[in-house]
């Protein structure tokens, strides 16, 4: 019998996919965009992502542990199916090459500066595309490995309590935020990942547990986000937060050890698992979707093929603000299929259900 | 045609005749078979042919292997003695097993057995005795408390050590072999009841399906069963220690003993089972729980350290705080090499004088060590070659990696060390991030036996940490590791 996927792992797995260098940034768009005490939208946002798991759960529950594209292609013609096909490869592909190379781009500019980007990126990409082939099971083993090696750093935000001050919330809420639209989408991106729950549906066991492990996951990266931002909002004033382009990275260079200071860099390189975990799970959706399209083509070589070509386009934007750009187009085409692709299959569902 | 050994005065004269009676007895005796058995051993000067002319009987056995006062006082003295009329009576005792399997009888004999043919008959007789080196202590595994008994080359001891120690009926042992040449015997031993009979079928197989002339070490023998074979890490562990042999067992794994080799395999094993001695067992629990996770910050410093050293100095001189900075650019300020050679050099110094103290003899072994000592600790940075502080961090690492208790898994350690150190020279904090990514990408895909290779902590089984991670009090162990995936999975009702 083949091996299930273990809910205690998805939900570390949905973590590790969540998380990234988003983190970094996440308290500064919070101010920017929300205002005076944005860390408590981050509960608003956690409502959103729970009402959207709950809709993908409702795929789940009636799916009966189906494969998504088994429904689709038991419904809908080659010709809807196909495209549909291509926009979530593309979209899927894009936005892991994209996670990669902001993560990389980060770290160049502050190590490396005369380092080209797409120089490092090809380490991380031969290592995303290692722990791709290996299947599903061994990336979770691997995403709980990861894990363990970078949760502790939360613990790190203990240092801030003696600088930590309440009179930096201030007794304003959600004033003086752009309210912009992207900048939801933005802090809604932060978010994203577990949607690729909808490709676990047929290596977890049947039962509630898969989508639980999806909720406890997600609470986890929310906790973790109100938590950073709780910290950032009460060290920082609001106009320097708003200031800042990374607000947490600049926190970690405040910690002082006897034998070691400045620790960020040596932090932030932790972060390469969170990112690359993140990058793994969207090649992954990638290739499985491109297998479903090319079921005869080569498994292998068409993994490697989408990686050079997600490592080609990722060469377009050259610098961190066109690729937080293309990141920020890509998560709103994520979210919609995060919101649409569910929306699609339980009216597929309903659908079968009925003509049956 | 076999040459003759000289063995007693009274059989003196059959021996020297040897060529002649075997000759006329070929069609008084089981001919085919005892000129099957002459063919195979021709040309073998230890193999002895003796002819009992009065009664017919002709015997053969290869004279290093038996014993000699059993084989006079089992056989040679009482068919000398006997008449045709006691032979059939002498042979239908129970110490002479008849066969008629030519193929077996070979083996029989180079076990040490001694073949007896009688009128188209042939019988064996169990008297074999091979000199071996008698129960000493483990040199690689050892121990400050707790039993210090190891295993020899001899599987019949090794056997008899662990049937000590085990006195249960539901010990069971299957005997193979393995070396198409050697024929080395393998036994393979588990406890019925406890036991995966699953993985007991895929342990057998794999042992089967081996096709190599010859297998001389139990380290040599997991290789070729391995489920990964281009890994760096032993997939299954050896050990040499009687106790840890007997608690893989009780644990529901499977061991298996090869003939020849001192160490004991277990399967299915775990990364971090490496981890653990037996010393924690035989210590408070507290103890025993201090010293396994100081084997794991010693896997931490051995693997990272030195890269870290390499890194910092190279690409993050802020990590660095002033007081500390001080020190350190003065230490390095007449070092002409960048951290990534310094390091290099003196890892691979080290590594050197260590494959060179394993190899020579204690005496000059110490020797090489006081000479190391000199040329590490003093000269190399009196020379200007080295830093001070990078002596410290090789130095730190080199005794960090002599924690593991396994010694072939403290060689795959320090062996990845060195990428790292790579990694660390040529991409700072993120190389050593990348490398590390890769050794759990590689880990990851690792399984022993078909079971993963990082559990308990991925696939996690928080139950197992107790025993894996820590050494929690014996009233908390009660259940045996998932990974066994037994039936029997309770061993242990002991309350508070």
């Amino acid at each position: 019998m083949k091996e299930k996927l273990n809910p205690f792992h998805v939900a570390i797995l949905i973590y590790m996919i969540q998380t990234g260098v988003v983190i970094f940034s996440l308290p500064r768009m919070l101010a920017q965009y929300i205002g005076y005490n944005g860390w408590i939208s981050v509960l608003l946002f956690y409502a959103f992502i729970t009402l959207n798991i709950m809709l993908i759960s409702l795929v789940y529950r009636l799916c009966d542990g189906k494969s998504i594209f088994q429904i689709i292609e038991q419904t809908l013609p080659k010709i809807i199916y196909y495209p549909l096909y291509m926009v979530l490869i593309v979209a899927w592909s894009l936005t892991g090459s994209l996670i990669a190379k902001e993560y990389i781009i980060i770290y160049q500019s502050f190590v490396f500066p005369t380092t080209h980007p797409m120089f490092i990126k090809i380490y991380v990409d031969i290592l995303a595309y290692l722990l791709v082939i290996k299947g599903i099971y061994n990336i979770t083993k691997a995403a709980t490995m990861f894990f363990a090696l970078v949760i502790w750093t939360i613990m790190l935000l203990l240092f801030f309590i003696n600088n930590f001050q309440f009179l930096n919330f201030t007794s304003f809420y959600f004033r003086e935020g752009t309210g912009e639209f992207s900048g939801f989408v933005d802090i809604l991106s932060a978010f994203l990942g577990y949607e690729l729950v909808l490709l676990l549906f047929p290596f977890a066991e049947k039962g509630k547990k898969l989508m639980k492990a999806v909720h406890y996951g997600n609470l986890l990266t929310t906790s973790t986000y109100l938590l950073v931002s709780f910290v950032c909002y009460g060290f920082y004033s609001f106009e320097q937060l708003k200031r800042m382009k990374y607000p947490v990275i600049e926190l970690l260079a405040y910690i002082e050890l006897p034998f070691v200071e400045r620790i960020e860099q040596l932090i932030f390189s932790l972060y390469l698992f969170t990112a690359l975990i993140g990058h793994v799970l969207y090649m992954w959706a990638a290739t499985k979707t491109a297998k479903q399209a090319l079921p005869n083509a080569n498994m292998k070589w068409t993994t490697i093929i989408i990686f050079i070509i997600a490592y080609a386009i990722s060469w377009i934007p050259d610098v961190l603000m066109k690729v937080e750009i293309w990141l920020t187009y890509l998560g709103q085409l994520d979210l919609t299929i995060a919101l649409g692709l569910p929306l699609l299959l339980i009216l597929l569902l309903l659908f079968r259900k009925r003509s049956a | 045609m076999n040459n003759s050994q000289h063995i007693s005065e009274s059989n003196q004269q059959q021996v020297d005749n040897e060529l002649l009676h075997s000759d006329n007895n070929e069609n008084s005796i089981s001919a085919p078979s005892l000129q099957q058995i002459l063919s195979s051993f021709e040309q073998c000067i230890d193999l002895v042919h003796q002819s009992f002319q009065n009664n017919h009987v002709d015997i053969v056995y290869l004279v290093h292997l038996t014993d000699k006062q059993e084989l006079f006082r089992e056989v040679i003295n009482p068919l000398t003695l006997a008449n045709e009329a006691d032979i059939e009576r002498l042979f239908s005792e129970n110490l002479y097993q008849e066969t008629t399997d030519s193929e077996f009888l070979i083996n029989e004999v180079l076990d040490g057995s001694t073949a007896i043919f009688h009128r188209q008959r042939a019988y064996y007789i169990k008297n074999n005795k091979c000199e071996t080196r008698s129960i000493d202590k483990s040199e690689t595994e050892t121990v400050i408390t707790g039993p210090h008994e190891s295993f020899v080359e001899s599987a019949s001891t090794n056997l008899s050590i662990i049937r000590r120690r085990v006195k249960s009926s539901k010990l069971k042992t299957i005997k193979l072999q393995v070396g198409e040449v050697t024929k080395t015997d393998v036994y393979i031993l588990y406890i019925d009841g406890i036991a995966n009979m699953d993985y007991l079928q895929e342990f057998i197989k794999r042992i089967e399906l081996i096709e190599i002339d010859a297998v001389h070490d139990s380290n040599m023998l997991i290789q070729l069963i391995d489920d990964v074979p281009n890994s760096l890490f032993p997939l299954f562990l050896t050990t040499e220690r009687t106790d840890t042999a007997v608690s893989k067992l009780v644990c529901g794994r499977i061991i298996g003993i090869l003939d020849g080799s001192p160490s004991i395999f277990s399967a299915p094993s775990a990364f971090f089972e490496f981890f653990s001695s037996p010393d924690d067992y035989y210590q408070r629990w507290i103890i025993g729980t201090s010293t396994r996770l100081l084997r794991l910050v010693a896997l931490c410093i051995t693997l990272t350290f030195t890269a870290l050293y390499v890194s910092t100095t190279t690409f993050h001189y802020e990590m660095i705080p002033e007081a500390l900075l001080l020190t350190l650019t003065e230490s390095r300020s007449k070092v002409p090499f960048p951290p990534l050679y310094e390091a290099l050099l003196m890892e691979v110094t080290i590594e050197l004088l260590r494959e060179a103290g394993a190899r020579l003899p204690t005496k000059i072994g110490q020797t090489i060590g006081i000479v190391g000592g000199i040329v590490i600790g003093q000269a190399a940075v009196q020379a200007g070659l080295t830093s001070n502080v990078l002596i410290i961090a090789v130095a730190s690492s080199a005794i960090a990696s002599f924690v593991i208790p396994s010694y072939v898994m403290s060689a795959s350690i320090r062996l990845i060390r060195f990428g790292l150190i790579i990694l660390a020279g040529t991409l700072g904090d993120l190389g050593i991030a990348i490398g590390i990514t890769y050794l759990i990408i590689h880990l990851s895909g690792l399984t022993s036996l078909n079971t993963s290779y990082l559990t308990p902590v991925a696939p996690t089984n928080f139950k197992d940490w107790l025993d894996v991670l820590i050494r929690a009090p014996f009233w908390a162990l009660k259940s045996r590791p998932s990974q066994v995936n037994t039936s029997n999975k309770i061993k242990s009702r002991q309350k508070k």
